[in-house]
């Protein structure tokens, strides 16, 4: 047993010294006989003990007589416990890679890979808070998405995105997301949701563009997740983005002020509240729902599968 | 002996370049070197480096002149009766073959051997036996491993052609009676051969004294360069020998089948020789001399007997050889029932820089014949101070508690 954790330690540190290198070369024959039912011959396993008594009787005599007696119990609980770390941090990559997260898709707790926790981060309020808190599975069954601006309705990929213009974490989203359906060509549905409360504004907005005219829809998109975020607040600089864009921007005004714009807008964000969603961006790809800005991998990982990069 | 002094000599006992010194207490392997021998090897690969004996040109003469200097140094350092009774070998075990080789057998002949002889002075005479029919006979030891003259004595009878045994046994440090074996066994018409492998570096020895017949040393572990050794052999004897080893240079001339060899010690150097390990092997015997034995011997003795006042209460430690350490040299060889002797050397090496050696030592035989697995064995040099020996001590108490 010792021999096979040596082995692996070894190797490990066998990346920084050639001396290393060698006792992991000699733990291997060790391994090798012992896998053969042969006796370790090479004496590694005696060598090895005799090194580490020797520098643990220069700390404490007690400690080096404690190790001396139970050596082989604790090189197995010593592998055992470097075999659940080795599957965890090996299960821990392989989530970190197909859902950005170390414990699984959304996982908020702490990942060693995104140790800021950056791809979980999440801008909520409102609707969203209450969501969080009942912390209902996101599922968009039993929806009528039918009113949300779409991109490409006849393909079988969809992707359903709620973001929110205003938000930081939506902002770096929104061109992964983008281009993954531009490139795909999946069928893109969009809703801008007012996390902060002033942005109800751009709801209508969006929803008035989308009236108006549903393929310069996206240009508009576009233009208002690129670009200074402050510029948003500036009644001109949409004014004069929606002209440039050949919208009728009087006509979108006055559409963004009537009523009915107004109850059809809300009927939207009362259904996607009921998807159960917590907070911008969320990606619906298939039955996965993802939280957060997550990278360009993992959306086409939900999307296209781990080969996505072959299709 | 200031002995502070004499440490500056060897590198390996430097501290520097982030390198603690060494506690070298294996020294029955090898020694460390000395700057002197050190300078002289690299003496002669930066200023002569050319092949002795063969070529005319200056650098030829000036090796040429270096090694008949070293032979005669050699010569000096035995006491020899004449230069050409010194044949360069690799090692003490090339100079023990070289006569089991060249000696002109029967079968029916008859070598006796100690109990406890390093493989050296074994295998070569259990070859003789296989292949010219040549008899085995072991001459046990007395129960403290020391020689048993009498039970010697009695194994002599006509057909003892030669004894061969370790002036000083590797194993516990013990020394046979050189020269009563001498007398006993001239007079049983027999030759005696020495294995001075352990004797040559901590004692004076005078093979006109002793009347050995033949003494075989290596240069390796008396501060001299890897891969040096000495035989000695009486001249009247080498000269009826035939070379075991033959080529370049052991011949005056050749036909295409048949040659004429050189007289001793040429016929038995055969081929180019480590003329760098000669000289440095002269140079150390020069150094070993300026040193002196007597305190070579004493300073030895000392650790010994610090060692064995020391270690003998550690419990369940068992000492090989006798209880007296001036009987053993600068040898103190242990076992502790149980407890794996490499473990033991291991440890001493992670804690405290201690070289030991451990396991069988060369001499299986003599475990075998007892059962035993290993030992661990410190052996001291000149060079070992009192405080090293301290260390090694406070160590093995260390360890004895632990393992
Ligand atoms: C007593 C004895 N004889 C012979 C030898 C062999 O010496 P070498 O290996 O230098 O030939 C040794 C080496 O340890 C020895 O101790």
């Amino acid at each position: 047993m010792f021999c096979i954790v040596s082995f692996i330690v070894l190797s490990i540190l066998g990346i920084f010294s050639a001396s290393n290198r060698r006792l992991a070369r000699e733990a291997l024959d060790c391994v090798f006989r012992r896998l053969t039912l042969r006796p370790c011959n090479t004496g590694f396993d005696e060598k090895m003990k005799a090194k580490i008594l020797g520098v643990v009787i220069t700390r404490s005599e007690r400690a080096a007589a404690f190790l001396n007696k139970r050596f082989e119990v604790l090189a197995w609980i010593f592998f055992v416990i470097l075999m659940a770390s080795s599957i965890m941090g090996v299960r821990g990559l392989y989530l970190f890679y197909t859902t950005g997260s170390c414990e699984g898709l959304n996982s908020p707790n702490f990942c060693v890979f995104d140790p800021t926790g950056a791809n979980n981060e999440v801008s909520s309020s409102g609707v969203c808070k209450a969501n969080q808190e009942s912390q209902a599975p996101l599922s968009l069954e039993g929806l009528d998405l039918s009113s949300f601006p779409e991109r490409n309705p006849d393909s079988p990929d969809q992707i359903v995105m709620i973001a929110c213009y205003h938000c930081e974490y939506s902002r770096k989203a929104y061109p992964l997301v983008y281009s993954l359906a531009e490139h795909y060509g999946a069928n893109l549905i969009f809703l801008h949701y007012p996390v902060k409360e002033p942005t109800d504004y751009f709801s209508r907005l969006a929803y008035c563009v989308y009236q108006a005219d549903p393929v310069k829809f996206w240009d508009f998109n576009e233009a208002m997740f690129s670009g200074k975020k402050e510029q948003l607040d500036d009644p001109a600089y949409i004014q004069s983005m929606l002209t440039g864009l050949g919208l009728d921007a009087f006509g979108i005004d006055n559409c963004t002020s009537s009523l009915q714009t107004r109850q059809a807008v809300d009927a939207q964000l009362k259904e996607i509240a009921r998807s159960g969603f917590y907070g911008t961006p969320t990606v619906f790809i298939g039955k996965e729902a993802l939280v957060g800005p997550k990278p360009y991998r993992v959306y086409a990982i939900a999307l296209k599968g781990l080969l996505y990069w072959l299709k | 002996m200031d002995i502070q002094k004499i440490r500056q000599d060897f590198p390996l006992l430097q501290e520097g370049g982030g390198k603690k010194p060494v506690l070298y207490f294996d020294n029955a392997c090898q020694s460390l070197r000395p700057l002197a021998v050190i300078e002289a090897v690299e003496r002669y690969y930066r200023e002569q480096s050319a092949c002795s004996g063969r070529s005319m040109h200056h650098l030829g003469e000036a090796v040429s002149h270096a090694v008949e200097e070293a032979r005669a140094g050699m010569q000096k350092f035995l006491g020899a009766a004449r230069k050409e009774e010194i044949i360069f070998t690799r090692n003490t075990t090339e100079g023990i073959n070289l006569v089991a080789n060249s000696l002109a057998w029967q079968p029916g002949d008859v070598v006796v051997l100690s109990d406890k002889e390093h493989n050296s002075n074994l295998i070569p005479w259990q070859m003789l036996a296989r292949r010219r029919g040549v008899e085995i006979r072991v001459c046990p030891s007395l129960p403290d491993n020391t020689f048993d003259l009498e039970a010697f004595q009695k194994l002599l009878d006509g057909r003892v052609r030669l004894a061969a045994f370790g002036h000083t046994a590797n194993l516990d440090g013990v020394s046979v009676p050189a020269a009563e074996i001498v007398k006993i066994a001239h007079r049983a018409g027999a030759l005696v051969l020495l294995d001075a492998a352990q004797s040559a570096p901590h004692r004076q020895i005078n093979v006109k004294t002793l009347d050995v017949d033949f003494l075989a040393l290596s240069g390796h572990k008396m501060l001299g360069p890897s891969g040096t050794g000495v035989l000695y052999g009486k001249y009247a004897l080498l000269e009826k020998m035939e070379p075991f080893l033959v080529g370049g240079d052991t011949v005056a001339s050749s036909t295409y089948t048949t040659c004429e060899f050189l007289p001793p010690p040429e016929k038995f150097e055969a081929g180019l020789q480590n003329y760098a390990g000669i000289i440095g092997l002269a140079a150390a015997a020069r150094y070993l001399q300026a040193v002196g034995f007597n305190a070579i011997q004493k300073q030895e003795e000392e650790i010994n007997t610090f060692l064995t006042r020391e270690l003998s209460s550690i419990p369940g430690l068992k000492l090989i050889g006798p209880a007296d350490p001036r009987l053993r040299g600068g040898i103190f060889t242990f076992y502790i029932e149980g407890v794996d002797s490499h473990r033991i050397a291991l440890m001493l090496d992670q804690m405290a820089n201690i070289q030991t050696r451990s396991g069988q030592h060369c001499v299986h035989s003599w475990f075998n014949a007892r059962g035993l697995r290993g030992s661990v064995r410190a052996s001291a040099y000149f060079y070992n101070t009192l405080a090293e020996a301290e260390t090694l001590a406070a160590s093995l108490t260390k360890i004895r508690k632990v393992v």
